[in-house]
């Protein structure tokens, strides 16, 4: 299929199509104001609901309001969220695996029970439960996704450093008199780095889904600024009458989440 | 095996107390006290209301009495009253739970149903015409959102086709079916919530099962099987399957905190009345003990789930059943 | 005497993506009625392939590129699959190196060889119970009522080993394959293995091929000895004349081997 890849010497044909994918999405993003051939928020109470055409090419809203245009932002907006998402999450996850992993003993113990009982709460429960007392916004959804996503990272840094922990290299560290924080920070998290990559890549997309899925509950972004998840909202109201506004915004929370899910394949061979 | 058993239960309590110590933390996250909050958003809640919150919370004593009063409640199942209408929490809880119970263990047979012969035909012939197709279609299903699937499907079979009904949970006119078209009603109801519920943990179940058949077939007691003279079909599904299901009974319990998040949209996306659907309801009207208590009770609900998985694990692997 | 089985010419290799690599590179084996005919060599040398090869029950990498298997007269190698499911258990079988592995752990002894017993003979499940039973008391279980509801893990090896020989012999197979069965076992109850095998061969009246890298074993109990080295047969000879003047240099080195412990 992909042949003319082996020929630019491209092997890892996973990595290329996620790459291609989330760049493309990425630059649309970064470029929203650029691209967006109207503005998101434009009302136009004469082109109610009209499907894809011409002037508007994915369609409008019952609003008037032209789709593509509320896509383009809906893009950075997702993709703001899940990347800062995720970035918590691990930060976290890399803190807490860590110590657990490095330490060992009462301080792992802890830690790893702490883990335990995060993992019993259906994460949509505490995600909705947190919104319900700090109000959904932005920065309040990235923040709360990030804390209740940093349990794999931190089991995933954790099992990293168990094993790496007694490697020469870190033995020989240690005989210098290298600190622990020394250890952990440059040496430990550096080469353990692998899968926990390969896990935010794929916490992107975790993150995307849920923060569509509590968009599209009204409880994520607020209109009217623009979410893929709270586009659909209107979708329950048109439903048999507007596919665009179904089809559409879905379409691209998939592929967005493909590309991820190509890019943690493709990150997976070269990291092992 | 008793012993598994009883070391299980026993490993619960400390579990339950993280989760309470959660929950309370969380509830009380709020800048303001949650009285405040609520009148604020809701300024018919009356003076009398506020007090007999007040009491409830007993926000006047410091932070860990009032927990530790919560938790005497709690073990009492003494949720307090719904802010909105007043009713027992307790009370509201319990009559939206056999639905959302209905829909998740169906959902969860039918991912059983649907991942195992999808899992083995793959592993039987890995790489082959199935196995690759499989794999695509399981790398898309780990990419959709099943909540849009759920829109699509109501469109299509629900108002394009109008094969399936797409809200509530029975029909305008159930009380004049017999019982018979009751429960056909009923399940036709519950036809598009339990397959799209049931989806996402398909593809990673199916996954799982490939693998652990795949592993299963490179057993040693696989060549005694066959140098035995058993068939093929007798040696992958007496003896392989037999080993390759065992620990797909626990991951299934992993699942289940899946199934519940889930259950929060597609309740509201198909209309049913389950807690899935009370609790954003709850969450709409900041309506606290309600909030609470749905947050315990998922977290529960979880860990009773992986309890059950883990002692029907112990009961059908002969190694931790019968320990030496 | 006339052979059981005659092997000429085989020849295995291992297919792994792209590379191709020799198991059993042109093997010439007899053996006849009542035989007990040793196949020696280090781990590797294509001993186990070899057997395997026989009723054709390879792992998926594994192909013959060559060869024929007569057994009693009729090509093993040119059936389909099929056709050997009535050698399999019934005229050949089989016993493997670490008994309580190739045991399925999820099924009690007495469920695998009621399983064997009922897949060849027209038996009902309660006759095969009792003949069941009584193989278990052939290969001198104790207790063969108990056994027969315990699973693999609750045995020893050596119980283990005697069950699965019940469950081999169950058929009265003409050929018996044991490949390295008493290797993982102590040395005590080896010697209890060995007895019994060479009893029961007596008794039911079977030829044995009896795979093992210990020329030790070759000494006690065979006929005659095949020495295989990298895939090839590279000596063969009673068992006297293996010992008194070994030709090829492996064989020396296999006995040298062995002589170094004191077990010769």
């Amino acid at each position: 299929m992909l042949m003319w890849t082996r020929g630019l010497g491209i092997k890892n044909k996973s990595l290329l199509i996620g790459i291609l994918i989330i760049a493309v999405f990425s630059l649309i993003a970064i470029f929203a104001q650029a691209i967006s051939p109207y503005d998101p928020s434009q009302i136009d109470a004469s082109k109610l609901l009209m499907p894809p055409s011409k002037g508007h090419l994915l369609g409008t809203d019952s609003l008037g309001r032209d789709l593509l245009s509320r896509m383009i932002y809906g893009a950075r907006i997702s993709l703001s969220i899940g990347l800062i998402a995720v970035g918590i999450a691990t930060i976290i996850g890399l803190i807490l695996g860590s110590l657990s992993g490095f330490y060992g003993g009462f301080i792992d113990t802890l830690i790893m029970r702490f883990v335990d009982i995060m993992l019993c709460f259906p994460t949509f429960f505490l995600i909705l439960a947190v919104v319900a007392i700090l109000e959904p916004s932005i920065f309040n959804i990235m923040i709360i996704i990030g804390l209740t996503s940093w349990m794999g990272p931190a089991r995933l840094i954790r099992s990293e450093i168990l094993s790496l922990k007694e490697r020469e290299f870190i033995q020989a560290e240690r005989a210098i008199g290298a600190s622990n924080f020394r250890i952990i920070s440059f040496h430990l998290i550096p080469n353990a780095i692998g899968p926990v990559l390969v896990n935010a890549t794929l916490g992107i997309a975790g993150a995307i889904l849920l923060e569509s899925g509590l968009s599209f509950l009204g409880l994520g972004v607020q209109p009217p600024t623009p979410s893929w998840g709270n586009i659909l909202i209107e979708s329950k109201s048109t439903l048999g009458v507007a596919w665009w506004i179904t089809l559409f915004p879905g379409l691209a929370i998939l592929v967005t989440i493909l590309g991820f899910n190509f890019m943690s394949e493709g990150l997976k061979k070269i990291l092992g | 095996m008793i012993n598994y058993i009883i070391r299980r239960l026993l490993g619960i309590i400390p579990l339950l107390l993280g989760i309470t110590i959660i929950s309370f933390a969380i509830i009380h996250l709020a800048p303001g006290k949650p009285v405040t909050l609520q009148q604020s958003l809701n300024p018919k809640v009356s003076l009398e209301v506020r007090a007999r919150l007040e009491r409830l919370y007993g926000l006047d004593k410091p932070l860990h009495l009032q927990y530790i009063n919560w938790l005497k409640r709690l073990v009492r199942l003494d949720f307090g009253r719904s802010f909105s209408d007043d009713r027992l929490v307790l009370d509201k809880i319990l009559e939206r739970l056999p639905v959302t119970l209905i829909i998740n263990i169906s959902a969860l047979i039918f991912i059983f149903i649907v991942a195992i012969p999808i899992g083995v035909k793959s592993a039987v012939n890995p790489d082959g015409l199935f196995d690759k197709v499989m794999t695509i279609v399981v790398f898309i299903g780990f990419a959709l959102p099943t909540f849009w699937l759920a829109l699509l499907l109501m469109n299509l079979l629900g108002i394009k086709l109008g094969w399936l009904p797409i809200s509530g949970i029975k029909s305008l006119d159930f009380e004049y079916f017999s019982l018979g078209q009751k429960i056909l009603d009923l399940a036709r109801h519950l036809v598009l919530p339990v397959f799209v519920s049931g989806l996402g943990g398909l593809a990673g179940i199916s996954r799982y099962m490939r693998s652990s058949m795949i592993e299963a077939l490179n057993q040693p007691y696989i060549s005694t099987a066959r140098a035995k003279g058993l068939p093929k079909r007798q040696v992958v599904y007496k003896h392989a399957l037999r080993n390759a299901i065992l620990p797909i009974v626990t991951i299934m319990g992993l699942s289940i905190p899946g199934l519940l998040g889930g259950s929060v949209i597609f309740e509201s996306i198909f209309a049913l009345p389950g807690i899935g659907r009370l609790f954003y309801e709850a969450v709409m009207m900041r309506d606290y003990p309600l909030i609470m208590a749905e947050v315990v009770l998922g977290a529960v609900l979880v860990m009773l789930g992986n309890l059950i998985a883990d002692i029907s694990y112990a009961y059908v692997d002969p190694r931790i059943r019968y320990k030496k | 005497m006339e052979n059981l089985l005659e092997i000429r010419n085989l020849k295995v290799i291992f297919v792994q993506g792209n590379s191709v690599i020799s198991a059993v590179d042109g093997v010439d084996l007899d053996i006849s009625k009542d035989e007990v005919v040793v196949l020696a060599g280090e781990s590797g040398s294509g001993k186990t392939i070899t057997a395997l090869s026989i009723t054709k029950v390879l792992p998926k990498s594994a192909k013959i590129v060559s060869g024929s298997a007569n057994f009693n007269g009729m090509d093993l190698l040119q059936l389909g699959e099929e056709s050997l499911l009535n050698f399999r258990g019934k005229e050949i079988a089989y016993i493997f190196q670490e008994p309580t592995s190739f045991l399925n752990p999820v099924y009690s002894i007495g469920n695998q060889i009621i399983e064997a017993i009922m897949l060849h003979q027209n038996k009902s499940k309660k006759q095969a119970r009792e003949e069941a039973l009584d193989l278990l008391n052939l290969v001198k279980i104790q207790e063969p009522q108990r056994v027969l509801l315990d699973y693999p893990h609750q045995l020893s090896g050596g119980m283990n080993q005697r069950a699965f020989m019940a469950m081999a012999l169950a058929c009265k197979p003409r050929l018996l394959i044991a490949d390295e069965p008493t290797t993982s076992l102590d040395v005590t109850i080896e010697a209890e293995i060995l007895k019994l095998l060479t009893d029961l061969k007596r008794k039911l009246g079977f030829s044995l091929l009896f795979i093992t890298h210990n020329l030790s074993i070759a000494k006690r109990i065979a006929d005659r000895v095949y020495v295989m080295y990298k895939g090839k047969i590279v000596e063969e000879a009673g068992r006297e004349q293996i010992f008194n003047s070994p030709q090829h240099f492996h064989t020396k080195e296999l006995i040298s081997a062995y002589e170094k412990i004191g077990r010769i």
